[in-house]
């Protein structure tokens, strides 16, 4: 007997995936998160899930996990406090960036802070030249000096970066080794390691958020590892990177720049297979967490891959999927802001102490409080009962608000909600009308623990019809874990022109990135008939800066192989840009190898049709508000375990299961479909 | 040509019609970057790129330089007085740059505009506009001096190139072979915006995208005119100074605002016309007024014509700010950049809250040019340089910034040295530069540069008599200043010479503080100098 494990960690729950390769029955587990150590709840988690199904943890062939300690230490600028070791007049680069303000009209915005402060900068004397040759020798004492100015100031990462090091990587090499004899236990970072290409901000960047996370990801990862040990886990465990792929823990601690979007990322593979299991190719997901929202666009069943991406202000050199983050969830706080305005979010009441309903001291209100007051959420207890409700509590906290206002309480919790689907509908702006897709032409994939609840209000307000809740949404991230296959990407640049005299370097280039990939394939244990592994290069004509990633044929390379390169980049440039060059030349700049290691995944069954009837699955009924009626409507409450394939029912209604509630609004019509997906649609 | 029915449309397919023009004006844009040759546009970004109706009022200007937004406003007007719609046809491209005749600010914002057909009839326009750094050392006495004068004339006929009009172009450009690949992504940007208003029309159908856009107009006057509404109507006036490495004395420039109920005249005086590159032409002044006044009033009015409406901009022709044939106009960035700081200082006595202190005031600039050693291939390289933003009511200003007018990125280190025989030493920014205050005006930067083989250097830099001023208060910030290596010849009007192993350090202004800097909070206080960004005094 076989288990496969999912964890999902948020800001708020733990999400617990359990797929019997025997049955093909899916379990799932929920526990609150422990922020202040996250790999407590998922130990705890992985030993509650496996007991409720009779399974051991020896019984694991496969573990992934995606987190979000990357992306929320980020984002609420709590990774370690870092210095930098750079190059001489040139401390200043990570602050100034590429020189331009934040908003062009908007004078009141900031610009990101610097993740390491000015004065845990240290410039010291050494300059290569963009040829590779050195012009003035690294200070070495004044790398000492600084490694030693940093330990005193208590910095616990370092980032190296110097100009010129994705081309003569040998003053970093030298600079960290240096830097490690005067202070080994410092986690510390050359921007060559982490991103070996041009434009020196963006390179150094990606390296001081690598440091400024390094200990954070890797003390969270080793307390993991050796929990997991522990439970008797007999199976590597895996990390979700931001490309949607995962990889081994070693790497994910020595790159967690890789890592950013790891939670996030394996919601948007789930919704891919949700897509393919019920047809619905055009997609927007929305994924709706405690602390934010993540949404995502899948046209045919695609979603975008950058090399690069801005995350929270900073450049990161890293391949991940085209993901929009916004600071609305269900813990988002609600508050009146200097201009009497109601403001919701971004500060998040987290899961500790968590909303005012969980009683456990908050007294601000949050977005999941409005909706226990407006009874949308049930007002006596979640998680099928484990966690009790206060919603004598939320009325009060909620009231204060609605003092302020000058609104009643029912108004203002509506109004709670209003303002944060505003904020959501704006994060699905920035993925489709911005890049020129209507959300009207796509399905709404709603999951995470409180995505269900809001689907309906935000398809409304983005005219919508369609909305898919997946069978489990609450660990739509936990499920796409199962459904994910291990990934690594390799890159060397170096610039060239095109042409069969290139043959030989090509070849050995490309031999060199196919060994570090057997090598990974190695570590991660892939067997051979499971690995694949794709090669493209980056091509532009000389004078050009941005280049187009053209793929390499399979098989030795030979003077074929140019040519069809030299095709490939005229046809990729023709239809982007609509011209070809003729007579330019062409260059190459960066090789690619990505490796991908095939994993079993999780295969689910239709179920037969059971015919229309749902009533079999009420369980109850239950006031809830509605701002379209203006009071309390009596609604049926449907338990979804009970839900069959092709039952259909109409809302208002509510549909309870343990790890989310589904809201109907007046109007909407509701279906489940053979897999057990439900498709909400407004006529 | 039928006139387009003007039919309802509903408010969310306005919006997303109006967000479509946004993103594709922005994936107009990255072609352009993404395409081109020149450091000027591939890293700097120095482009912008438009969509306009038939008429040439502005559907949508995706968010780059709002300095451009000056030679968008003038080129379609130009073009149609000259090539009446009905000879139009698909795949006709106009090209122009005129300051005069071309619709253009200055000569090195060359303009490409296409018609966009969707199927016989005449739609909008693709427009974009991308700064060819060419044209380098060269005098500025009148505008004959600056380069190639080009009126809008057809750089393709119906999807046929004009070989002889392009010959004629680049033979006068110093650096042909960016210019031709730079007009190619240019032609490329536009291409992408055919493509995808038709498909636009083909979805929502030519009326409904049509009334849209003009919905979308009536939206931004709306928005413009709530806006100005919020500001307490009366007469505010400022006066401030302008100087420049091509003139001794400053000059006085001065505005005086009235803010009646939902409108706003906008007077400005200022001297004549000087034989010198910073006059600008009216286009140029109204697109700076645009911004400023936006960023005032509501920041997220959509960029697109209906914002104007309430808008009157007065200046006596012939004046710097409003200079006519034959003035040159090449460095008029340094006298918007002014214009924006007077519209700001005047509108601090009505609402101080929403205004900012003094900024750099500038586009300090270094236009390196020369020949390449062993090709002898002639090279040009213009960098612009932030400095400090204002303090704001709040918060302090930004340090190391562009302001206002200009929003272009600096050239990555890794780039600059590749394409040219320069190293950049330092690139930092300036201790002390920040005006004190309750909130600390923004720091200037230091761009320190060492010529690697001989070359012609022209430096632009403002506030080099006098000082980024504070508000309510604060204190002002440093202004801007050059520093050479010993034995670099003397500088003229700006420009100059550099040996090999010469070094040239251009130090930008700072900006002004806001509120007195006996109330900064100790800690803020405390945590710049402990950074270095003031010294302890």
């Amino acid at each position: 007997m076989a288990w496969r494990i999912g964890i999902d960690s948020g800001g708020t729950f733990t999400d617990v995936c359990l797929f019997d390769d025997a049955t093909g029955e899916v379990s799932v587990w929920k526990v609150p998160s422990t922020p202040d150590d996250p790999s407590r709840a998922i130990a705890q988690g992985t030993q509650e899930g496996t007991q409720r199904v009779g399974a051991n943890t020896g019984d694991v062939a496969y573990f992934g996990h995606g987190t979000t300690v990357g992306t929320n230490a980020l984002i609420q600028h709590r990774g370690v406090r870092t210095g930098l070791i750079t190059t001489d007049g040139f401390r200043d680069l990570i602050e100034i960036g590429r020189q331009k303000r934040p908003d062009l009209y908007d004078l009141q915005v900031d610009k990101a802070p610097p993740l390491v402060t000015r004065d845990l900068r240290f410039g010291v004397a050494e300059r290569v030249r963009h040829d590779g040759s050195v012009e003035i020798p690294l200070d070495e004492d004044a790398v000492r000096q600084a490694a030693r100015a940093l330990k005193a100031a208590g910095v616990k990462a370092i980032a190296i970066g110097f100009l010129y090091g994705f081309v003569r990587p040998d003053h970093e090499i030298l600079a960290k080794r240096i830097v490690l004899e005067e202070f080994p236990e410092a986690f510390v970072c050359a921007s060559h390691e982490v991103a070996p290409e041009f434009r020196e901000y963006e390179r150094i960047s990606t390296a001081v958020v690598n440091a400024y996370l390094g200990p954070v990801m890797h003390n969270y990862i080793r307390r993991l590892a050796d929990r997991l040990k522990e439970l008797g886990l007999a199976t590597t465990p895996h990390l979700t990177q931001s490309n949607g792929g995962v990889i081994g823990f070693d790497m994910a601690a020595r790159l967690p720049v890789r890592t950013v979007l790891s939670g996030p990322s394996t919601g948007v593979v789930a919704a891919q297979a949700i897509g393919q299991m019920t047809g619905i190719a055009n997609l927007i997901t929305f994924d709706m967490g405690g602390t934010s929202s993540d949404v995502a666009l899948l046209r045919n069943g695609e979603a975008k891959l950058a090399s690069e991406a801005n995350v929270h202000g900073y450049p990161i050199k890293a391949p991940m999927l085209d993901i929009h983050t916004v600071g609305a969830g269900g813990g988002s706080l609600a508050a009146i802001d200097s201009g009497g305005l109601l403001k919701v979010g971004p500060r998040s009441a987290g899961a500790d102490p968590g909303p005012v309903c969980y009683g456990r001291g908050s007294t601000e209100p949050a977005v999941t409080d409005a909706n226990v007051v407006l009874q949308t959420l049930n007002p006596t207890h979640l998680l099928g009962g484990r966690m009790p409700i206060r919603q004598d509590l939320s009325k009060q906290a909620i009231g204060r608000l609605a003092d302020t206002l000058g609104l009643d309480v029912m108004a203002t919790a509506q109004g709670i909600i209003s303002v944060v689907t505003a904020n959501m509908a704006k994060a699905i702006r920035v993925v489709s009308v911005q890049r020129g897709h209507d959300p009207r032409d796509y399905a709404l994939v709603a999951f995470g623990g409180a995505g269900p609840l809001h689907a309906a209000r935000l398809a409304r307000e983005l005219d919508m019809k369609r909305i898919v809740v997946p069978r489990n949404p609450g660990i739509g991230c936990a499920l796409g874990l199962l459904l994910t296959d291990l990934r690594a990407n390799f890159a060397t640049t170096r610039l060239a022109p095109l042409g069969d005299a290139l043959i030989e370097d090509m070849a050995s280039i490309f031999a060199g990135l196919e060994a570090q990939s057997l090598h990974w394939f190695g570590e991660e244990k892939v067997l051979a008939a499971d690995r694949k592994l794709r090669r493209t290069a980056d091509l532009r004509y000389q004078g050009q800066n941005y280049e187009l990633s053209i793929e390499v044929p399979e098989g030795p390379i030979t003077t074929a192989t140019i040519a069809a390169l030299a095709q490939g980049f005229a046809q990729a440039h023709l239809r982007l840009y609509g011209f070809v060059a003729e007579g330019e030349t062409v260059q190459v700049v960066t090789y690619r190898a990505e490796a991908v290691g095939f994993v079993p995944k999780a295969q689910f069954r239709p179920e037969p049709d059971a015919g229309p009837d749902a009533s079999g699955a009420i369980v109850g009924r239950r006031e809830v508000w509605f701002p379209e009626t203006g009071g309390f409507v009596d609604c049926p409450i449907y338990d979804r375990e009970k839900l069959k394939s092709g039952n259909v029912f109409a809302g208002p209604a509510i549909v309870e299961q343990m790890d989310a509630t589904t809201v109907l609004l007046p109007g909407m019509t509701a279906r489940v479909e053979p897999y057990l997906n439900l498709i909400l649609e407004t006529p | 040509m039928t006139a387009p029915a003007t039919i309802t449309v509903d408010p969310i397919t306005v919006e997303v019609i109006g967000s479509s023009f946004a993103s594709i004006t922005e994936e107009m844009g990255e072609a352009l970057v993404k395409a081109s040759y020149s450091t000027n546009i591939k890293e700097r970004r120095d482009c912008s790129t438009a969509l306009f109706d038939i008429e040439g009022s502005t559907l949508c200007q995706a968010e780059h330089i709002p300095m451009h937004l000056g030679s968008f406003i003038g080129i379609i007007p130009h073009i149609l007085k000259r090539h009446p719609i009905a000879e139009m046809k698909p795949g006709d491209v106009f090209i122009g740059n005129d300051a005069y005749e071309g619709g253009g600010t200055h000569l090195p914002d060359i303009v490409l505009a296409e018609p966009i057909f969707h199927g016989e009839t005449m739609v909008a326009w693709a427009v974009n506009t991308a700064h060819h750094s060419d044209f380098a050392d060269r005098g500025h006495a009148h505008i004959y001096q600056e380069g190639l004068r080009i009126p809008p004339i057809r750089l393709y006929d119906g999807g046929v190139l004009m070989k002889d009009v392009q010959e004629l172009i680049l033979l006068n450009c110093q650096v042909p072979r960016e210019r031709l690949s730079d007009l190619r992504a240019q032609m490329a940007a536009n291409r992408l915006g055919v493509e995808r208003v038709r498909a636009l029309c083909d979805k929502y159908g030519r009326d409904t995208m049509l009334s849209a856009g003009r919905a979308l107009q009536d939206y931004a006057e709306r928005k413009m005119r709530a806006g100005i509404a919020s500001i307490p109507d009366g007469i505010y006036r400022f006066v401030d100074f302008f100087d420049n490495p091509e003139i001794e004395q400053p000059l006085e420039f001065s505005v005086e605002i009235t803010v009646a109920g939902e409108e706003m005249t906008l007077d400005f005086k200022s001297p004549p016309q000087a034989r010198a590159g910073f006059n600008m032409v009216y286009t140029a002044l109204l697109s700076t007024v645009y911004y400023a006044v936006k960023t005032v009033s509501d920041p997220t009015i959509p960029p697109n014509s209906g914002l104007a409406r309430p808008l009157t901009v007065i200046a006596e022709p012939g004046t710097v700010l409003n200079c006519v044939h034959p003035a040159a106009v090449n460095g008029r960035i340094a006298s918007c950049q002014r214009v924006v700081d007077l519209i700001h200082g005047a509108l601090a006595q009505a609402v101080p809250e929403r205004v900012i202190a003094a900024c750099c005031g500038t586009a300090a600039s270094a236009t390196f040019m020369g020949a390449m050693p062993g090709t002898g291939e002639l090279w040009v390289y213009l960098e612009t340089i932030g400095g400090g933003s204002g303090a704001r009511v709040g918060k302090d200003g930004l340090d190391g910034v562009h302001v206002h007018m200009t929003n272009t990125s600096n050239l990555p280190v890794e780039a600059l040295e590749l394409e040219y025989p320069l190293t950049l030493l330092r690139y930092e920014l300036v201790d002390d530069s920040g005006g004190h205050g309750r909130q600390r005006g923004g720091m200037g930067l230091r761009r320190v540069y060492r010529a690697e083989a001989p070359c012609r250097l022209n430096l632009d830099n403002s506030r080099l008599n006098s000082q980024p001023w504070g508000i309510a208060g604060g204190g002002s910030g440093q202004g801007g200043s050059f520093t050479f290596s010993d034995a670099v010849g003397p500088f003229v009007n700006g420009d100059g010479s550099l040996e090999a192993g010469q070094i040239v350090a251009i130090i930008t202004p700072g900006a002004g503080g806001y509120g007195p800097a006996s109330e900064r909070a100790p800690e803020a206080l405390a945590r710049d100098i402990a950074e270095g960004r003031r010294s302890a005094r």
